[in-house]
């Protein structure tokens, strides 16, 4: 009996130890960052650290926003959620609806923080995400050595485009799997996902109609894109010098400059003839979450962690480094964005870009366009039948939401 | 991407370690106590078993009854985003999640008897594949020959992989322009296969890969029925002029009833519950070629509806229950082969 009590004495006391050592505050940070930014996220986190001893930053990476969404959702209900996150905006939809992210208004200055980025995020008054940068929109990236200037619009874009397509070189390459793609085209046809009240999806109307017209004709008509193209394959083909021009988005600049280098052009999207309008990608950013409940000396410590990306030396890094568009107000005017090319035409794009919806009910509106889309563009639907069934589609889905 | 070195070494050591050393105390914590309750307290001759089996139990429990019985509360609530942490927990709401998988759709557009006979359709096919190709190629394999061994090993390779490296090998071979199954079928001078967009192609996408997955399988459980048959059977039927058809049907198949039955079952509930080959080959998520378990999923993961999928999982369960104990009554397969 004495030896058991022993053993069990020493087994409290070397649990006790291990406890003190714990005493650090311990911020776990789940990020949606790919290779390209995961570096500079790493250098952030050990510049930080050295800053604040008593702070240690654990990151997690998660392979896509997809699984980062999920894993966040079950971790939350599980009550043990990572205290901030790195992520899009559009998270902010679910997130706010389960209600476990917490509101930024009073906890950081947000007027240092350009509006739009801000606004991407603004959900039932208050703001939910700090942006850490600005954009993520889409926009025409061109290989100068296969096309010197980009077309203007979509009928120069056709007739280029017929041009420069033969058996080993496409004209244009973009992730035909996702609706994201096709929603600047929506735009430059005057259209949009909701209604006026931006809850109301409205996919069946003349301008989706129009749209799809369009991306059958680029494929079936003037046949300037690949039959099947998913991310990976357009990002390649165009790594690999067998596309002249891919529409992609700011996070894939800095893997571009590197396999291309002085060849590399940043444009706008074509403006669309047919309406004389520029196509409208869908801007947001990446942003800080913090998780419901944070408080005492993690949430001090994740204010500081962010006030800490937030400053001009850590903003124009990034801009240095990852070729985005920094949040910070004040940076947009420093020379390295104005005087750099590629910064130049992905802020020229973002001009006539939108904000995102980050509403729940746009889950159900991409969920609804990308199988229709897909139908369209394997020729085995007309768009007429798309758009009908895409409606219907999004009703349905709107419907298993409550 | 880092280099596995020494620092990489100590850091998952030193995540992992922590861990398995809280597991550790748990366990030993856990015996301590088993020992002092029951042996020096209630002085009880089970001390010593309590004792071997406790840490198994406490796993089982943690890890299989705890969910299992969590899901079943959860069918009886409306959990989804909007009622993520204050939700309804109701036998109404069971009902009503009854009511909602059978009248609605459980994604946007595909209804429950759909799903259902897909799914039926799905382990149909491929269960019929796999005990043809399994049974073929067992019979191939069993009889004396050169390289059978070398043979025998390539057979079980697609088995032996990692069953989603498999998957994702196939899903870039089913590529468009670039898989090898289109640029043999532009070689041979046929139309390639929208593979990925199609309904029907992705649906039989689907079933090549897991028939490719399901045969090494089959095909092992035959071949050691196959060499437990006694060849004194074969010997008297060939004297009493049985062709070889005659042999199959008379003798191969009824002494390889009871091994093919328990191969089928399984290969029926793998099969109907099979979720990484239907997801991962359906890349773009075309609601036309899920089946139950991935629906479910979706309506789970990526359309939050959990109270419902948690009813959806129950009720998947007792169809899969069903049709297993239907067969086995119908082919009577748990006799013994002399009965």
């Amino acid at each position: 009996m004495k030896k058991i009590l022993s053993i069990c004495l020493v087994l409290v006391m070397l649990l006790g130890f291990v406890a003190i050592s714990y005493a650090k505050v311990n911020l776990i940070l789940w990020t949606k960052e790919g290779e390209e930014a995961l570096d500079w996220n790493k250098s952030l986190n050990e510049e930080f650290m050295k800053l604040y001893p008593d702070v240690t930053i654990e990151m997690v990476k998660k392979t896509n926003v997809e699984i980062l969404r999920e894993d966040f959702l079950t971790a939350s209900l599980a009550g043990a959620p990572p205290d901030i996150l790195w992520t899009v905006s559009d998270h902010a939809g679910p997130f706010v609806a389960a209600e476990i992210i917490e509101p930024v208004d009073d906890l950081f200055d947000l007027n240092k923080y350009v509006e739009s980025s801000l606004n991407a995020v603004k959900l039932e008054g208050k703001y939910w995400g700090v942006p850490i940068s600005n954009g993520n929109q889409l926009m025409l990236l061109y290989n100068k050595k296969l096309i010197a200037q980009p077309p203007k619009d979509t009928d120069e874009l056709f007739k280029v485009g017929k041009e420069l397509t033969s058996d080993d070189i496409y004209a244009l390459v973009w992730n035909q799997t996702e609706p994201f793609w096709m929603v600047p085209w929506l735009g430059g046809f005057k259209g949009k996902v909701f209604a006026e009240d931006g809850i109301t999806p409205t996919l069946n109307t003349p301008e989706m109609l129009a749209t799809l017209k369009f991306l059958h004709a680029m494929k079936f008509d003037a046949k300037i894109i690949p039959p099947e193209s998913d991310y990976d394959a357009a990002d390649t083909l165009f790594k690999e010098g067998k596309a002249a021009m891919i529409i992609n988005g700011d996070w894939s600049v800095s893997g571009y400059v590197g396999a291309l280098g002085d060849s590399l052009g940043v444009a706008r999207i074509p403006k669309v003839s047919a309406t004389g309008e520029w196509p409208k990608p869908y801007t947001s950013g990446v942003y800080f979450m913090l998780s419901q409940g944070i408080s005492g000396d993690k949430l001090k410590a994740a204010q500081d962690f962010v006030e800490f990306v937030s400053t001009m030396e850590k903003q124009l890094e990034m801009v240095k480094l990852l070729n985005r568009l920094p949040a910070l107000k004040a940076a947009l005017d420093d020379p390295l964005i104005t005087e750099d090319l590629l910064l130049k035409g992905a802020a020229d794009q973002m001009v006539v870009g939108t904000p995102m919806p980050t509403v729940l009910e746009m889950r159900c509106n991409w969920d609804s366009m990308k199988p229709e889309m897909l139908a369209v563009l394997a020729d085995i639907k007309t768009p007429e039948e798309a758009v009908k069934d895409m409606q219907a589609s999004v009703e349905s889905c709107v419907k298993t939401l409550e | 991407m880092e280099a596995l070195n020494f620092e990489v070494i100590k850091d998952t050591l030193g995540q992992l370690g922590g861990m398995l050393l809280y597991i550790l105390l748990g366990i030993i914590l856990l015996e301590i106590f088993i020992y002092v309750i029951l042996g020096k307290i209630f002085k009880s001759k089970y001390t010593l078993p309590y004792m071997l089996m406790i840490a198994a139990i406490f796993g089982i429990s943690l890890l299989i009854i705890y969910p299992i019985s969590y899901e079943i509360r959860l069918a009886f609530t409306n959990m989804s985003l909007r009622h993520f942490r204050t939700y309804t927990l109701s036998w109404a709401q069971g009902l009503k999640n009854l009511k909602l998988i059978f009248t609605e759709p459980i994604l946007k557009n595909v209804k429950f008897f759909s799903l259902l006979s897909r799914t039926l359709l799905w382990t149909g096919v491929n269960v019929v594949f796999h005990l043809a190709g399994g049974l073929g190629l067992a019979l191939l394999l069993n009889r004396p020959m050169r390289g059978r061994g070398i043979y025998r090993a390539l057979l079980v390779f697609p088995w032996a992989i990692p069953q989603i490296i498999a998957v994702l090998a196939w899903k870039g071979e089913f590529h468009f322009e670039y898989g090898f199954v289109n640029i043999m079928l532009r070689n041979l001078g046929m139309q390639p296969i929208q593979w990925m967009i199609s309904p029907f192609w992705n649906f039989v996408a689907a079933c090549i890969t897991n028939i490719w997955l399901g045969i090494p399988f089959m095909m092992i459980i035959i071949l050691g029925g196959l060499q437990s048959i006694p060849l004194e059977f074969y010997d008297a039927a060939e004297i009493d002029g049985a062709s070889r058809w005659n042999q199959f049907r008379t003798i191969t198949l009824p002494l390889l009833k009871p091994v093919l039955t328990p191969a089928i079952v399984l290969g029926i509930i793998w099969t109907f519950n099979n979720f990484n080959v239907p997801y991962m080959i359906n890349a773009n998520e075309l609601e036309s070629t899920d089946i139950l378990v991935t629906g479910l999923f979706r309506a789970a993961f990526e359309y939050h509806r959990y109270g419902f999928s948690a009813a959806f999982a129950m009720v998947i369960f007792i169809v899969l229950f069903v049709i297993a104990s239907v067969y086995i009554r119908m082919t009577h397969g748990l006799k013994e082969a002399y009965e």
